[in-house]
């Protein structure tokens, strides 16, 4: 079963309107684990700690600033900053359609799944069309008080909504400050045999999360009392930069 | 709603006791493949892009910092005095240690290693969590940049699992922009059948459905998040200019004793400001 309805609203284009609901598409379910204060093992909470005093700050006494400078700040009242929240509404507006391919994953954000909410003949059509130009459209919305980009994708019978991060919101990669590194066409050939070599199909179900039980099988070790053997985690050697090309062919045989 | 990843992944603050002397690395370990090994570390690749605003004390202008506090003895607890529970009953817990949590799966704590290769087209959106970058600890550049620069000419990416704290991520790692990226992955099991949603009736109006499929050419343009700011992020810099003008600032108590620097016009600073933050994004 999908998640509850969240919120419904309406896509827009043109002379085409389809009514949607938005459901949850994901949920996790972990073993979570308290943060405790160690020697009198009480839970601990997260406070506003004034930086000055030391102490914690109760709602009642906190302030917005924004930051001009070290220690300098704007006061800004909460009630001046809601009137800087968009108006709502509940248009899904298609603003363009782009390649499904062209969108970067490092953009995508959080899914919804939506239900048709009347009219099936519309949203069926969307989807049919969607997928049979392979694009996404590009959306934006008001959703609780707040302006969304998304991708509106069709995957089987099922329209989706996939928030999108704004573009000052990803790290461009030059603040990185990686090196550049001349690499020889050997080097590349034998790289891209090898990862050629090392491809299958994309299988998530393949991918258990085992790891859940493991943890369990821990924390029912300590619950009966019994020591825990600390093993230490495994350390690669790096490979170093005149052996790569060797690293390379040797992987290459191993496969191959 | 409001900043629904920013509190969530390997970066989660308040789950890392600890980490907090390496602000750059959330991580740092070996990315391997078949026999190459990489030294590497993991660090962010998006912040939430709100005007980025300070809670302060309202006695004294004082920034307030977020910390885990000890409700009996009423104190901020240190990173090096916080373990982690599992709770068995009220106020019981059974304590783990960080290296016990790293003993279940060592061979994962401090290893990327790369099992499968995947065409990239076939993962299935959905499927995307939340994207960190790999940049390459020294002597790993150059293996690096080959992994780059053939990830991106066969449209490939590596698919591992590594174990950061108490948590095993599925893992995708990339080419993107001449850097890789890490992308975590749901489980499978964490998407929700969507079977229940789709339409009863299945027939597409073809008429329709060609009505959209000529707006769409009509609508078909590049890929181009730059286009789309957010609107209140506008709002809010202009706002914050007009109080600049007409009320001025506050001034904290300076905690170290580092002196604050001399007065500067509010406006040049003010926008000084907002293009450092955006030069960090």
């Amino acid at each position: 079963m999908a998640g509850r309805t969240i919120w419904k609203g309406h896509i827009h284009f043109g002379n085409t309107d389809v009514p949607v609901k938005l459901h949850s598409a994901v949920r996790e379910n972990r073993i979570q684990f308290h943060l405790l204060h160690r020697r009198d093992r009480v839970k601990l909470q997260q406070q506003w700690i004034c930086a000055y005093e030391k102490v914690p700050v109760p709602l009642a006494e906190q302030a917005k600033g924004f930051e001009l400078e070290e220690r300098r700040y704007i006061l800004v009242d909460p009630a001046e900053l809601e009137q800087t929240e968009p108006e709502s509404s509940r248009m899904i507006e298609v603003r363009a359609f782009v390649k499904t391919a062209q969108i970067d994953p490092i953009f995508l954000e959080r899914v919804y799944y939506l239900e048709p909410d009347a009219a099936v003949k519309g949203y069926n059509a969307l989807v049919g069309a969607l997928q049979e130009r392979e694009v996404d459209g590009i959306c934006t919305w008001t959703m609780r008080k707040r302006s969304y980009l998304g991708a509106l994708q069709a995957r089987g019978k099922i329209l989706r909504l996939q928030t999108l991060r704004y573009a000052d919101e990803v790290i461009p990669v030059k603040s990185l400050d990686l090196q550049q590194f001349s690499l020889s066409e050997k080097e590349l050939k034998i790289g891209s045999d090898l990862i050629n070599q090392l491809t299958v199909p994309f299988e998530p179900e393949k991918f258990a999360n085992e790891h859940q039980q493991k943890l369990q099988n821990l924390i029912d070790k300590k619950a009966r009392g019994e020591k825990i053997a600390i093993l230490r985690p495994r350390r690669l050697q790096p490979t170093a930069p005149d052996k790569l090309l060797q690293a390379l062919e040797a992987s290459l045989k191993k496969v191959a | 709603m409001k900043n629904p990843r920013s509190q969530r992944g390997p970066s989660k603050p308040s789950s890392s006791p600890g980490e907090e002397r390496a602000v750059h690395g959330i991580w740092s370990g070996t990315l391997s493949f078949s026999l190459v090994a990489i030294p590497v570390q993991l660090v962010k690749a998006v912040e939430p892009g709100r005007v980025s605003f300070h809670l302060l004390h309202n006695k004294d202008y004082s920034p307030l910092a977020r910390r885990m506090f000890c409700p009996k003895e009423e104190v901020p607890v240190p990173p090096e005095e916080i373990i982690r529970g599992y709770e068995v009953g009220p106020d019981r817990y059974i304590l783990i240690t960080d290296a016990e949590l790293e003993s279940v799966s060592p061979e994962r704590s401090r290893t990327i290693e790369i099992v499968d290769f995947i065409d990239l087209e076939e993962v299935d959106p959905i499927y995307f969590d939340h994207p960190y970058y790999l940049v390459p600890a020294k002597g790993g550049e150059k293996a690096y940049r080959l992994l780059v620069e053939v990830m991106r000419r066969t449209n490939k990416a590596g698919i591992a699992k590594f174990v950061l704290h108490e948590r095993e991520y599925l893992v995708l790692v990339k080419s993107t922009e001449g850097a890789l990226a890490l992308i975590t992955l749901h489980y499978s099991e964490e998407i929700l059948p969507d079977a229940d949603l789709a339409p009863q009736e299945g027939e597409i109006d073809a008429a329709e459905k060609s009505r959209i499929k000529q707006k769409i050419t009509n609508m078909l343009a590049d890929f181009d998040p730059g286009q789309y700011a957010d609107a209140r992020r506008q709002k809010i810099i202009d706002l914050l200019k007009k109080k600049a003008r007409e009320e001025g600032e506050v001034e904290a108590p300076a905690v170290s004793e580092e002196e604050g620097e001399g007065p500067a016009d509010l406006i040049a600073a003010l926008e000084e400001s907002m293009r450092q933050v955006k030069k960090h994004r």
